[in-house]
């Protein structure tokens, strides 16, 4: 490794950010001037203002039926039922919404080439968070301490910044990781068709040990001749980022921690986008859970808090595998062209990075308005 | 690699919008106000501010009152609930009170809130509050909106009698215009916000527009 590659590295990486962020910010302008999730495409189809209008007025009707269903539910048992429909449908709705970690979840599946199996745990287990938070607040703050609304909605603010600051360190240290990708990519020489295979031959991981000791190698192998063929080491445990493109160093880059960010097998890192999207409750579960608590229902708004996590997970979950499905179109559509290929998905990737720190810096400094807890 | 770079860009912004343009609904309201307000005007006919009276939802008020000690359970006093009513302005300050005014198109600023305090009846929080305007104006139109640009808060003007002048003079002409119902709204959604892509003010769309043309 040349002494100053760390730094150029570090440069460039900033400098393509830029260019990104540059490409990327009359859309993300747009979107960040209302919310990052629910974005609007420029120049729609005016249809589209119909869905929203409906979603939007589904979403009212199916919360505003809550309360009513939950005072009903105190005499009659049966209204339990509907409550828990009632959720269920106002969660699958909700999600479509801004929030509830779509974008992030999304856009970390394509950054880090991760499979449509996985963004379905994943969107699963992130809403499953957000109601246990939910669930945790409420009765923690209400039922044991008697908090005020006051303090409990501190307590969700405060609760709120953090998940915003791990997304935004999230997304930078995947910046990090893919911007390398990217930037190897971008100074490789066009491949040659040998090396491409001479690359993809097999590759006998078994000895390196990556997982034991945290070097950060990222290997970076050019299969431009083989898009689409998966490394799944799942099962040794290995690391290998998805980035790989044979510059001169032949592969082995000191990166950061790449290893600890890219490629299928690593479960922890889909614990880390689960904790930073799930620890941000929905406040629409706490103002449910609140006053099923004081209608003396508390068991019936937990149910419905997860029955409505449930309905989150469905919406996310479909949104991730049209994102990872959408990627691997895009994969099979930049094979077909010589050698620019490994570019541009290397691109694609290092670009949902930046989104994914676009958004965790949106809503940490610009509190996206329709993102904000707001306390009366 | 110019042509990469641009079909890179393409692919990006494609990406982008998969990630994100699936869920193209926007926030809903998650509090319910029913709002009767007041215009107040000085003898000599100019308008010194705005009296509110807000109801909130039976779900946000009972949230609301989360955590607050009564003598007897299920009774709040009007003392019991002044912290809260004090809370609430403070809070509301954030937000301009999501009262804005302008005295023939020139925008008119507040002083911080007097006379607030919080009552409540059939389950439900009314916060009555006054807003007195920083320099009293004497404009040929006044247009007051009533709206959370976020979209948080839902503001519903009362069926009867939502604004009241008091003591205007008697020439002053009073016009009132509620937001469009859910589907027209996405109308005016798909119209301004999605063409415009200016989308900052979501919630404007559902503001309640006051106006008094007073000859």
């Amino acid at each position: 490794m040349r002494p100053t590659s760390g730094l150029a590295h570090a440069l460039t990486i900033g400098v393509a950010a830029a260019v990104v962020v540059l490409a990327l910010d009359s859309a993300v302008h747009v979107l960040m001037a209302q919310n990052p999730f629910g974005g609007p495409r420029p120049g729609a189809d005016p249809q589209v203002g119909g869905i929203v209008g409906w979603l939007l007025s589904k979403q009212s009707e199916f919360y505003r039926e809550m309360s009513s269903t939950i005072r009903a539910a105190k005499s009659d048992g049966s209204a339990v039922w509907t409550l828990l429909v009632i959720s269920f449908a106002y969660g699958i709705f909700h999600a479509a919404g801004p929030g509830h970690g779509k974008a992030v979840i999304s856009s970390y599946l394509v950054a880090n080439q991760e499979t449509a199996r996985r963004g379905i745990v994943l969107s699963f287990a992130s809403a499953l968070m957000q109601s246990l938070v939910a669930v945790a607040i409420v009765g923690i703050c209400a039922l044991l301490l008697n908090a005020t609304a006051r303090t409990m909605c501190g307590a969700e603010k405060v609760i709120e910044i953090v998940s915003y600051a791990l997304i935004a360190a999230f997304g930078a240290r995947l910046v990090w990781t893919k911007g390398g990708g990217f930037i190897r990519a971008l100074q490789a020489p066009q491949p040659l068709p040998s090396m491409a295979l001479a690359a993809a031959a097999p590759h006998d991981h078994a000895g390196h040990g990556h997982d034991s000791h945290h070097h950060g190698h990222s290997h970076a192998h050019a299969h431009v001749a083989h898009h689409g063929h998966e490394h799944r080491h799942d099962d040794h445990g290995h690391d290998h980022a998805q980035a790989h493109v044979h510059d001169e160093h032949c592969g082995h880059s000191h990166g950061p921690v790449p290893t600890e960010l890219a490629g299928p097998g690593g479960w922890r890192r889909g614990f880390g986008t689960i904790f930073a999207v799930g620890l941000r409750p929905c406040s629409g579960a706490i103002l449910v859970l609140v006053f099923a608590l004081a209608q003396g229902m508390f068991w019936a708004g937990i149910a419905a808090t997860f029955v409505m996590g449930l309905g989150t997970a469905i919406t996310v979950a479909t949104i991730a595998v049209i994102a990872v499905s959408a990627k691997g179109l895009a994969r099979r559509l930049s094979g077909a062209s010589e050698g620019g290929g490994a570019l541009i998905m290397r691109g694609l990737e290092f670009g949902a990075a930046g989104l994914v720190l676009l958004f965790g810096v949106g809503l940490l400094f610009g509190y996206i308005a329709a993102e904000r807890v707001t306390c009366l | 690699m110019n042509v990469a770079m641009c079909r890179l860009l393409g692919l990006l912004l494609l990406a982008g919008s998969c990630a994100l343009g699936a869920g193209a609904a926007q926030a809903h309201p998650h509090v319910w106000i029913t709002a009767i307000s007041e215009l107040i005007y000085a003898p000599d006919g100019s308008i010194t501010g705005v009296r509110h009276a807000w109801t909130f939802d039976d779900m946000f008020s009972t949230y609301a009152l989360q955590g607050i000690e009564t003598k007897t359970k299920g009774v709040y006093s009007r003392e019991e609930l002044a912290p809260l009513a004090q809370t609430n302005v403070e809070s509301l300050k954030e937000f301009a009170f999501f009262t804005f005014a302008k005295a023939d198109g020139k925008k008119e600023k507040f002083q911080e809130p007097v006379d607030y305090f919080l009552e409540y009846k059939d389950a439900a929080l009314t916060l009555h509050f006054t807003l007195p305007l920083k320099t009293p104006v004497k404009p040929k139109e006044l247009a007051l909106e009533l709206f959370d640009p976020t979209y948080f808060v839902d503001f519903q003007l009362d069926d009867k009698n939502p604004i009241k002048l008091v003591g205007a003079p008697a020439a002053c002409q009073l016009k009132i215009q509620r937001p469009n119902d859910g589907t027209a709204s996405a109308q005016k959604l798909s119209e301004q916000n999605f063409l415009s892509g200016d989308n900052s003010n979501y919630g404007a769309m559902f503001a309640n527009k006051i106006t008094v043309d007073c000859p």
